[in-house]
């Protein structure tokens, strides 16, 4: 069993701003990474999330704010003397040196004594299962293998804030899935704070604690994955995290105890109090809480423009009379309950909704 | 006490510590910047009038301000601009480098052009204010006037011909079936590692009014080789060389499957030459083009040896100086020289900046082969085989001249002439430790140069590129003239020292070591710099470990270029040498003026020597091939 254990510090973000020329890539952010925990800082591209993480990291300079690990403040450190520890999207290991050396590289960058980074090389080589490895050269290995020594070459320098920059990018499909697990379970079992950049939702939900959503620039919001996705804090949140029809709605009344809503001709109730007693609102109805039945009912009338069958999901588009089309996803569809398109159907709403956007 | 002092400084924050550098970094500099201003404005006394009262004598005396406060001025500037920048500012070593870099091409490249100018619009020696007077002298001279013509009509000739003669060979050498390309590869490019105006020589020798085969084989009495005729012939053969590597690396980089899908397309071979593959090489012929106009209006070999009186801007500018001893006329002519150049050296920028179509690669050696009608097989055959002919007979003449009594006359063998040399052995020092020097120095500033340009974001970051490069355009004459105007009196007296033949060779050459170096900056991923800094390497550990084992080949690559061009270089040197740092090409061109054609040859032929001998160790060095390594040039 190892017994590797490295000292970490929570990160501190303090309104931070970058500025090129004129465009702002990063605008007022702050949020913190409590000590021990992986959060994934998610966006589209050009949100400004590898920017933050560069600035972590010392690679740009922040136009205002501060930035801080543990109690101290780093912003005006160069990136060779902060305790952070980046893994690239390319994994930048170096080509003119062995694997051994690319590992040993930080420590040798301290001036440790030789016997003491051949035993921390070691442990990392084991801990990343790249044993006999050590005398090739990174270009002989294979795309996760690099993964492995990029992630063992950062994590031998003992950082105190681990950051990820996309790096799963360059591998395939299943590798991705596999590799992202690996790192997640590498980082559990160090608790060593992480912060991972990711245009992938089902990446980053599947491995951060809490989630930070960055648009042009800014934070719109941070939670769990759970929180991001029942409770999103805008309609920009409800369309980038899983596939959302964003219907208008009204309150009919609201108290204490959740609101009830009118929404495409029929009512469904939220369990969280809205603010106004009533007023127009734009409801989030996730397609797997949409369900579609025989013609007639109680529900509302539709009819099915497209159909696309995955397997474990059925995905209808459906209209109905006003003119909305919406998006139905009917999980563990049985062989014979399928609508062929242009038939008529009636639309069901949930009996719950998690949440209201303004 | 000083136990505390550590415990204390051990406390302190990281953040406080790099504040702590920082202020440390500025006082040494404050001193240094102090020091140098010292050196630069000094107060003397000097005699105000003496006074006479009976036989007592009193002597009054004034302080003068002596030096330089101008370029102080701009060196304190220098040093304070890159601390705007929070980025520079935060790390000791990139502010110490952008300060050095500032420092140095203002004071070496910007400061000595600028003299040119300030000269150029002086009334004369010492004398203040502004006036267009040398410029109303020049246009009294019809003889300035002339030059400037002649300069022009001269450079636009030589890079039409160059052009033309050098596009058809680089074409014939990469996309026929010529048997023997590799060596007539390397004959037609030969030309580029002699000096200049050794090509001039050798077609004296062979063509001269007492030439071998002008005079001896066919004995034709009217010919006359002196003139602008002589000078083109000479220009063509060393500058088509430029030519034919630009544009061999341009057409066998060309993909071939542009033109297929043209030909796929319906497209005669003709009608595909001329809507596809023509307009893919057009920006490096027009490349080729300015650079061929800037190296032939340059050139002061050439037309001072074999140019008969015919009068140019650089070798006018040179006697202006030199001979006449009238330094603002010379730089009112060498303005004259540096508006042209410059103008083509900004069209070149402009057309090397847009969007290429071709990616130059030094890799493949030759092209798909074409089919071609045989007519124009047989004259593109015959022309490249001409070229490479002219240039055994030159190259061979001047061998053959060393080795014989008296050429032309006396052809019994003799090693007089090579024992002759050994009178040069000062001058070949001289050149050998400047070259060395020059190389070193420039290769130094053109890695730091390309490291700060191509990876770092700072303000001011395009008035360094354009410094550094602008150097490409700017003739050796007026390079000479500059400096000797900025630093051969006080506070300098500079002029004749080894220092600024350096810094002067240095920095001229620098554009083309700072392309090398840049070229191989893009092909290294910047994240590896960048992981080497995050995982704690400072940024020396990570420029020794990372970025210089990466580009080291370019590095040396540079060195060898700037020391081959320091070595052959006559322009500059004839400005900047003095009696006891008198270089060797100085001496070469005097010795082809007053000495026997094979004493010339002699000294011709060692210099050739030397420089194939640089090469030699630059292909081994870099583990490439001995044609690639003219490439650097």
């Amino acid at each position: 069993m190892m017994t590797t254990q490295i000292e970490t510090a929570p990160i501190l973000i303090k309104n931070l701003t970058k500025d090129y020329e004129s465009i702002r890539a990063v605008s007022d952010v702050s949020l913190e990474v409590e000590a021990g925990t992986l959060v994934c800082l998610l966006g589209p591209s050009g949100c400004g999330k590898t920017t933050t993480l560069r600035m972590i990291a010392g690679f740009e300079e922040p136009t205002a704010g501060q930035i801080y690990i543990g109690n101290e403040e780093i912003t005006d450190i160069p990136p060779y003397a902060r305790p952070t520890a980046l893994v690239f999207q390319s994994y930048a290991l170096f080509p003119h040196m062995t694997v051994y050396d690319n590992i040993a590289y930080g420590l040798r960058a301290r001036r440790l004594p030789r016997k003491d980074i051949a035993a921390q090389v070691a442990e990392f080589i084991k801990l990343m299962e790249l044993e006999g490895h050590e005398k090739k050269s990174p270009s002989q290995l294979s795309g996760g293998q690099q993964q492995r020594v990029a992630l063992a070459r950062a994590l031998v320098i003992r950082p105190k804030v681990l950051l990820f920059d996309e790096p799963l990018s360059n591998l395939d499909a299943l590798l991705r899935v596999r590799m992202r697990g690996e790192i997640r379970r590498i980082q559990q079992r160090l608790g060593i704070t992480s912060m991972y950049v990711t245009h992938d939702q089902e990446e980053a939900f599947s491995i951060g604690d809490r989630v930070a959503l960055m648009n042009k620039g800014k934070l719109v919001q941070m939670g769990s994955p759970r929180e991001l996705y029942w409770e999103p804090a805008d309609r920009f949140v409800a369309e980038f995290v899983g596939l959302s029809n964003i219907v208008p709605g009204e309150v009919l009344q609201s108290n204490a105890e959740g609101a009830t809503v009118r929404v495409l001709g029929g009512t469904t109730h939220c369990s969280r109090p809205h603010r106004s007693n009533s007023g127009m609102v734009s409801v989030v109805l996730r397609p797997e809480a949409l369900s579609i039945g025989k013609p007639g009912g109680e529900g509302i009338p539709a009819r099915v423009v497209t159909l696309a069958f995955t397997g474990p999901v059925a995905r209808y588009t459906v209209a109905i009379d006003d003119g909305t089309v919406l998006t139905v996803d009917i999980a563990n569809p049985r062989p014979d309950q399928f609508f062929e398109e242009g038939s008529s159907v009636t639309l069901f709403l949930p009996k719950e909704i998690p949440s209201l956007l303004e | 006490m000083p136990k505390n002092l550590l415990s204390s400084l051990g406390e302190l924050t990281a953040q406080q510590k790099q504040r702590l550098i920082l202020f440390c970094v500025l006082i040494v500099e404050l001193a240094v910047v102090i020091y140098i201003g010292m050196k630069l404005i000094q107060v003397k006394a000097v005699v105000d009038r003496v006074e006479v009262a009976g036989n007592l004598e009193t002597t009054h005396y004034r302080n003068e301000l002596v030096g330089d406060p101008p370029l102080l001025i701009l060196i304190i500037l220098s040093v304070i601009v890159p601390l705007a920048s929070r980025r520079i500012r935060r790390e000791p070593i990139l502010l110490i480098a952008v300060q050095a870099v500032v420092v140095g091409l203002t004071v070496f490249v910007l400061w000595p052009l600028a003299q040119v100018f300030i000269e150029a619009f002086k009334t004369g020696y010492n004398a203040k204010g502004f006036s267009f007077v040398q410029f109303k002298r020049l246009l009294e001279k019809p003889s300035v006037w002339k030059a400037f013509s002649n300069t022009m009509v001269l450079g636009i000739t030589t890079s039409f011909l160059a052009t033309v003669l050098g596009t058809l060979i680089a074409y014939t050498l990469t996309m026929t079936s010529l048997p023997g390309k590799k060596w007539l590869r390397i004959l037609t490019i030969l030309p580029l590692v002699s000096p200049p105006f050794a090509v001039s020589f050798a077609f004296l020798m062979l063509f001269g009014r007492r030439g071998l085969i002008t005079w001896d084989l066919l004995h034709i009495t009217g010919w006359n080789i002196y003139g602008p005729q002589g000078i083109i012939l000479a220009q063509l053969i060393s500058d088509t060389p430029l030519v034919i590597l630009i544009l061999s690396s341009v057409f066998t980089s060309i993909n071939r499957s542009l033109e297929e899908a043209a030909e796929d397309l319906g497209g005669t071979p003709f009608h595909v030459l001329r809507t596809v593959t023509f307009p893919l090489v057009t920006p490096a012929i027009l490349t080729a083009a300015l650079l061929t106009f800037i190296s032939s209006i340059s050139d002061f070999g050439n037309p001072m040896l074999i140019g008969g009186g015919f009068q140019m801007l650089a070798t006018q500018a040179y006697i202006q100086m030199i001979e006449m001893y009238d330094l603002q006329l010379g730089a009112a002519l060498a303005m004259l020289l540096v508006i042209p150049a410059f103008i083509a050296f900004l069209i070149q920028h402009w057309i090397t900046n847009r969007k290429s179509y071709v990616t130059v690669t030094s890799g493949a050696q030759t092209g798909y082969i074409r089919k071609q009608p045989t007519w124009i097989k047989g004259f593109l055959y015959s022309l490249t085989g001409f070229m490479a002919f002219l240039t055994i007979l030159l190259y061979g003449s001047i061998f053959v001249g060393a080795a014989v009594n008296a050429w032309g006359f006396d052809h019994t063998l003799t090693t007089r002439n090579v024992r002759g040399l050994i009178t040069a052995l000062p001058q070949i020092k001289n050149s050998l430790i400047v070259s060395i020097g020059s190389g070193i120095v420039g290769g130094i500033i053109g890695i730091v140069i390309a490291w700060l340009v191509s990876r770092k974001k700072f303000p001011g970051k395009g008035a360094i590129d354009f410094s550094a490069t602008v150097m490409y355009a700017i003739p050796g004459t007026v390079v000479g003239i500059g400096y000797i105007i900025a630093f051969n009196a006080a506070p300098y007296f500079w002029t004749g020292t080894f220092f600024i033949i350096i810094i002067a060779y240095a920095f001229r050459r620098l554009p083309v070591g700072l392309r090398t170096s840049v070229a191989a900056q893009k092909q290294i991923d910047p994240t590896l710099e960048e992981a080497s800094l995050d995982l704690g390497a400072s940024r020396i550990r990570t420029f020794g470990k990372i970025t210089f084992p990466l580009l080291n080949r370019a590095f040396f690559a540079g060195v060898i270029y700037i020391f081959i061009r320091s070595m052959t270089d006559l322009s500059s040197a004839v400005f900047l040498n003095a009696g006891n740092t008198q270089l060797y090409t100085v001496r070469m061109f005097r010795v082809m003026i007053t000495g026997t054609p094979s004493e010339g040859a002699a000294f011709a032929g060692f210099l050739i020597i030397i420089i194939l001998i640089a090469l030699g160790i630059l292909s081994k060095l870099t583990g490439k091939s001995f044609v690639d390594m003219f490439r650097v040039s």
